[in-house]
Parts: C-alpha cells; sequence; structure tokens
C-alpha cells in the first residue's frame, strides 16, 4: 500500500535566481522524511514542483509510478498526495467544517451533484476535526480560529483526502511549543498507521526526534542525505547549514 | 468541558438563526407574490414592459451570477451570451423559418457549444486579465455583427415576427413577464442545487483559494468550464427571450459593455453568495435605470447615477445588501459569543486541567 515519490534532476530558476537546482532525491515509503536547509535554499519551491503547483524547469517526478512531472495539482492530490503551505492556506470564508467537505475524495458525477453535507462526509470530517482537536469549532468560520487552529484545521483537510503521502511545509512554524508537541504526536500516529511524510521543518530538535530520513538542502540542491545522527554529523551539513 | 453558559448561548443562538430563517422565509414568500401578482394589477402597457425588462435583468444578473457568484471570476463581457443568444433566435427564425420556442432552446444550445472554446481560453487566467479576456470577446462580437449584414442585418438592426400574434400588446407583455418569471424560477432552483452541492463545494474553494482548493484534490480546471457554460446558456436564453420579446436587435444594445456591467452591478448589490442577491440587486438597480431613463430620457444622467450606486456599494456594502441586512438583524438579535471567545475558555479549561493533574 506504501505509494512511492521519486524526483529526478528537478530544476527550477525563477529569472535569474537557481532556487532547485538538478535536485535528485527519492524518499523513504512508509517514512518520516524531512528536507532541511538554510532559509532560501528552495525547500518550498521543490515542494511546489513535485506538487505540480508550479512547473518544473527541467526533470521528472513520478509518483506511485504515474509521471506527474506535468500533472495538474488536483490530479497529483487525487493520486494521493497531499500536501500544506508554508503559509497555512485555510478558505477563510467557510466553516471549519465545509473546509474539510471541499477535499472529500473521489467523487463521482452522482457524487458531484449530491449534497456536500451529506451524512457519510461529515461523518468523515469529524473524525479528523476530533483527531487533529477541533472538533468543538466546527461551525465557526474558519477565518476566526487562531493560527495555530488554522494550522491544525489546514492538516485536518489534507487529512480528509486520506493520502498516502502528506507533504507538511514548516508545520511547527509559527505555532506554540504544546502545540508543536501535539502536532508531532499527530504526524507519528499518522506514519503508524501507514503514511508516508516529508516535512521540511526549520525546527532541529522536532526533525532529528521526528523524522527516520534527512535530506539536507543547500542553494537548491539536496547535498547530503541519511538518518537523523549521520547526517548531524556531516561536515558538509554543519558548514552549510550549521554555518560552523 | 462545555458548560452551562456555553450551552445557554449556543440556545440563544439557534433561536436566533431560527428566528432570521423565518425572516427571510417571510420575505422571500412576499417577494414571490408580489412578482406572480403584479402583473394583474395593470393594465399599463409601459408599466409591464418595465416589469419584463426588469426580470430580465434578474434573470441575467442570475445567469451571470452561476459564473461570477461561485467562483469570483468577474466577467464584464457577459453581453457577448445575451446578444449570441439574441441573435440566434433571431437568425434561426428569421432566416432558417425554425417555431420560436425551438429556435430559442437551439438558440442557447449553441451559445452553450460556443462557451466551450472561448472559457477553455478565458480561464486560463485569473483576475484581472480574465475580466480584460471577457471584454474582448464581446467587442469582437460587436464588430463581427456590424459588419455581417446579409445575417445579422449589420447596425440597421434584425426584425422578428411576434411568436404571438394574436396577443394585444398588454397580453403580449402579461406572457412574456411570466415566460422570464418562470425561467428565473427555473434558473434560481439550479443555482440552490449547485450551490448545496459537491460540485459547487468546489466551485466555491475556487472563489476562495484556487491553488489550495486544487492542492485538495478539486478537478478546478473542469469545474469553472461547467459554471462558465452554465452561465453562457442560462445568459443566452435570456438573451433569445429578449429577442423574442422586443423583436428588435441591434449589435450595439445587444453586444454592450455597459449591459455585462449592470449584470455585475445588481449581482455585487445584492450579494454574489446569496441565491437572492442578482435578483434583488436586479430590482433595485432595474428600478433605478428605468426610473431615470423615464425621468431624464435616455441621457448620460443614468450612467452616472449607475456609477454612484455601484460606488456606494462597493464602499459600504462590498458584500452586497442581503449580508448587510442580516449583519443589521445579528446586530440587534441575540448575540452569539466571538470563536475567539470559545477558544480563550477552552485554553482556560485545559490549563485548569493540567493544574489539577499536578500533584
Ligand atoms: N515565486 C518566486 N519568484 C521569484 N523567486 C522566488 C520565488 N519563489 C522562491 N524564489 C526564490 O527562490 C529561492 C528559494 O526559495 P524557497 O524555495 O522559498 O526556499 P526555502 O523554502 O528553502 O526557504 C529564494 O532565493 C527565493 O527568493
Ligand atoms: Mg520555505
Amino acid at each position: 500500500m506504501t505509494v512511492t515519490l521519486e524526483v529526478a534532476n528537478l530544476s527550477k530558476s525563477f529569472g535569474g535566481v537557481h532556487a532547485v537546482v538538478d535536485a535528485s532525491v527519492s524518499f523513504q515509503p512508509g517514512k518520516v522524511n524531512a528536507i532541511i536547509g538554510p532559509n532560501g535554499s528552495g525547500k518550498t519551491t521543490f515542494f511546489n514542483c513535485v506538487t505540480g503547483m508550479i512547473r518544473a524547469d527541467a526533470g521528472t517526478v513520478t509518483l506511485a509510478g504515474h509521471d506527474v512531472t506535468r500533472a495538474s495539482p488536483d490530479r497529483i492530490a487525487r493520486l494521493g498526495l497531499g500536501r500544506s503551505f508554508q503559509v497555512c492556506r485555510i478558505f477563510p470564508r467557510m466553516t471549519v467544517l465545509e473546509n474539510l467537505l471541499v477535499a472529500v475524495k473521489n467523487p463521482s458525477l452522482t457524487g458531484a451533484l449530491g449534497s456536500a453535507k451529506n451524512p457519510t462526509a461529515i461523518a468523515a470530517a469529524r473524525v479528523w476535526l476530533r483527531r487533529v482537536g477541533i472538533d468543538h469549532l466546527e461551525h465557526a468560520e474558519a477565518r476566526n480560529l487562531s493560527y495555530g487552529q488554522q494550522k491544525l484545521l489546514e492538516l485536518a483537510g489534507v487529512l480528509m483526502g486520506d493520502p498516502e503521502i502528506i507533504m507538511l511545509d514548516e508545520p511547527a512554524g509559527g505555532v506554540n511549543p504544546a502545540l508543536i508537541g501535539r502536532i508531532s504526536a499527530l504526524i507519528r500516529e499518522l506514519n503508524a498507521e501507514g503514511r508516508t511524510f516529508v516535512v521540511v521543518e526549520h525546527n532541529m530538535e522536532l526533525v532529528m526526534s521526528l523524522s527516520d530520513h534527512v535530506v539536507v538542502f543547500d542553494r537548491g540542491r539536496p547535498i547530503a542525505e541519511g538518518d537523523p545522527a549521520h547526517v548531524q554529523a556531516d561536515p558538509r551539513v554543519l558548514e552549510a547549514y550549521l554555518g560552523v | 468541558m462545555r458548560n452551562a453558559s456555553e450551552t445557554l448561548e449556543l440556545e440563544r443562538a439557534l433561536t436566533g438563526a431560527r428566528w432570521l430563517t423565518a425572516a427571510r422565509v417571510i420575505a422571500l414568500l412576499a417577494l414571490a407574490a408580489v412578482l406572480v401578482v403584479f402583473p394583474q394589477t395593470t393594465k399599463v402597457g409601459y408599466l409591464l414592459s418595465t416589469g419584463v425588462v426588469i426580470l430580465n435583468y434578474a434573470v441575467t444578473a442570475t445567469g451571470w451570477n452561476f459564473m461570477g457568484g461561485f467562483t469570483g471570476y468577474i466577467s464584464l463581457g457577459h453581453a457577448a451570451y445575451f446578444g449570441l443568444g439574441a441573435y440566434g433566435t433571431g437568425i434561426l427564425v428569421v432566416k432558417a423559418g425554425i417555431s420560436p420556442f425551438l429556435a430559442l432552446a437551439l438558440a442557447a444550445l449553441i451559445v452553450a457549444v460556443i462557451a466551450v472554446p472561448i472559457g477553455i481560453a478565458a480561464l486560463r487566467v485569473r483576475g484581472a486579465s480574465f475580466v480584460i479576456v471577457t471584454i474582448a470577446f464581446v467587442l469582437i462580437l460587436l464588430l463581427m455583427f456590424q459588419s455581417m449584414g446579409s445575417i445579422t442585418g449589420g447596425s440597421g438592426g434584425l426584425s422578428l415576427p411576434r411568436p404571438f400574434p394574436d396577443l394585444i400588446r398588454t397580453d403580449h407583455h402579461r406572457t412574456f413577464y411570466y415566460i422570464y418569471l418562470g425561467l428565473l424560477a427555473v434558473m434560481l432552483l439550479a443555482w440552490w442545487a449547485i450551490d448545496r452541492s459537491r460540485f459547487g463545494m468546489g466551485l466555491k474553494a475556487v472563489r476562495e483559494d484556487e491553488d489550495k482548493a486544487r492542492s485538495l484534490g478539486v478537478p478546478t480546471t473542469g469545474a469553472k468550464l461547467v459554471a462558465f457554460i452554465l452561465s453562457a446558456f442560462f445568459t443566452g436564453l435570456g438573451g433569445g427571450l429578449y429577442a423574442l420579446w422586443f423583436g428588435d436587435l441591434d449589435p450595439v444594445f445587444q453586444f454592450s459593455i455597459m449591459m455585462g456591467a449592470y449584470m455585475v452591478l445588481m449581482a455585487l448589490l445584492g450579494g454574489v453568495r446569496s441565491l437572492f442577491g442578482p435578483l434583488l440587486g436586479a430590482l433595485v438597480v432595474g428600478m433605478a435605470i428605468e426610473f431615470f431613463k423615464a425621468q431624464y430620457g435616455d441621457t448620460q444622467f443614468h450612467l452616472v447615477a449607475t456609477g454612484l450606486l455601484l460606488a456606494v456599494v462597493v464602499l459600504f456594502m462590498p458584500e452586497g445588501v442581503i449580508p448587510a441586512v442580516k449583519g443589521l438583524f445579528a446586530r440587534f438579535g441575540p448575540q452569539a459569543s466571538s470563536i475567539r471567545e470559545i477558544s480563550a475558555a477552552d485554553l482556560a479549561a485545559e490549563r485548569d486541567a493540567e493544574e489539577a493533574s499536578k500533584p
């Protein structure tokens, strides 16, 4: 059931800025993979290329055996890859529940014309809301939530599509320590249920405790990868990332 | 932990909601009654024809709202589909001799087919670029229809025979009034059905954040195209009906930017998120336009008035009249607590629980 994600020779430039340069990474299925690297090293751009949000200049992305290099983001999502955004994105004028109902998986024609608020979808949404801990806010408009609650809502929305691979861009960014604990516990639980994670994160403590496999980016390139302890000891990583 | 005061608040909020629903139902029934009864109350041809004109505004604004309301893509060139529907019907009746209402249906289908490539092209861009593409299309059509004189009548216009030759003038208006009202009812029903559907949920997600919607697997390209085609189809039906009712077509009026701007204004004024928003906007703006025209003739004055109205709406009721009135109701009705308060209470409860668990 574990879906594979492989990226080969991916490049993306913005004008003269080489954001991602010839990046080849294969993520470990069923594991928590982390991407670390200094600000501006191309992690978010890499995410956007892989998820189809922006088109890469070169390279290939293979998801579950499909070449999705030029696929639309919605097709990639329907193939089982969910993602969050670095600056949390939700539907601000919808309620918390509606935010999840947008992401119901597998729409058939009759399904598309059926009620969005059908009992099955609502029940599924409530399961996820309860799991991330914001079920009591079901009827609140999403824009009225605190930033931390919005982050949880975004995560619940991603989970609603039942993705096998989940890419999170700085899940602990801008949230308080208690919530970081809750998010990392969730990632661990969901991973134990067989979901693969690819997490971009700055919080090194979190990365080291959470991940099985770490990829280090520097100036658009993956410069090292391996298990956390191994990567932490790599001199190139120390130089590039920790500035030692 | 939901405590007693919160339960009370919830109850109060629910009572408020029920009150609002009741008020809405009563207002709607009253509006529907007025619309249905109006033609029976007068024999004045001018009043009846004004009624038809205003319903025509309502149909076009509601048609526009299938695209603009659900997806937030603002088309200023929707007169294109109105004009195509009108000319399609006219040409099929006059040149091909097809019976009027069959011609109307065929023309609307043709408009839908034309909307496919136009939609595919226009929906590749967003925001202001989309607006410009829609304007360009209606201008191109205007020039085309003006120059193809032998088929379209050119700038001289195209005249259709009356579909009900036996009816006297007032009955002609009255009949068309009810046909328009029927079409409007069907459109409102369709809009309502989409609004509550999964498909509609995807469209509304596009309105809020298109890229986010895509990242969640909403097939936005297809969904937007379907909304676009539906919108063109209904607007085309409105145009065709207008051709049958009015009987005289002129490219300058059928393919006018002004008409597209009216649709936008009416929908915005009433509120694009509400089922009845465009209808309400059409009633207000339509009556204002017709009043100014009657009072001051067909001068530029009503344009100025329209512009002022648009400014007022955008400045003071950016969400439209319906949400503004709802807001007013909410202000005078029972107060629901804000979400932040609830979450603050929750945090406090959590803290207490933590405190309690400490030795
Ligand atoms: N849309 C864009 N247009 C121009 N430059 C961009 C854009 N997105 C990112 N960049 C540039 O690409 C580089 C990589 O950025 P990013 O992928 O956001 O890095 P990270 O997520 O690792 O901080 C940076 O120099 C950034 O300024
Ligand atoms: Mg980033």
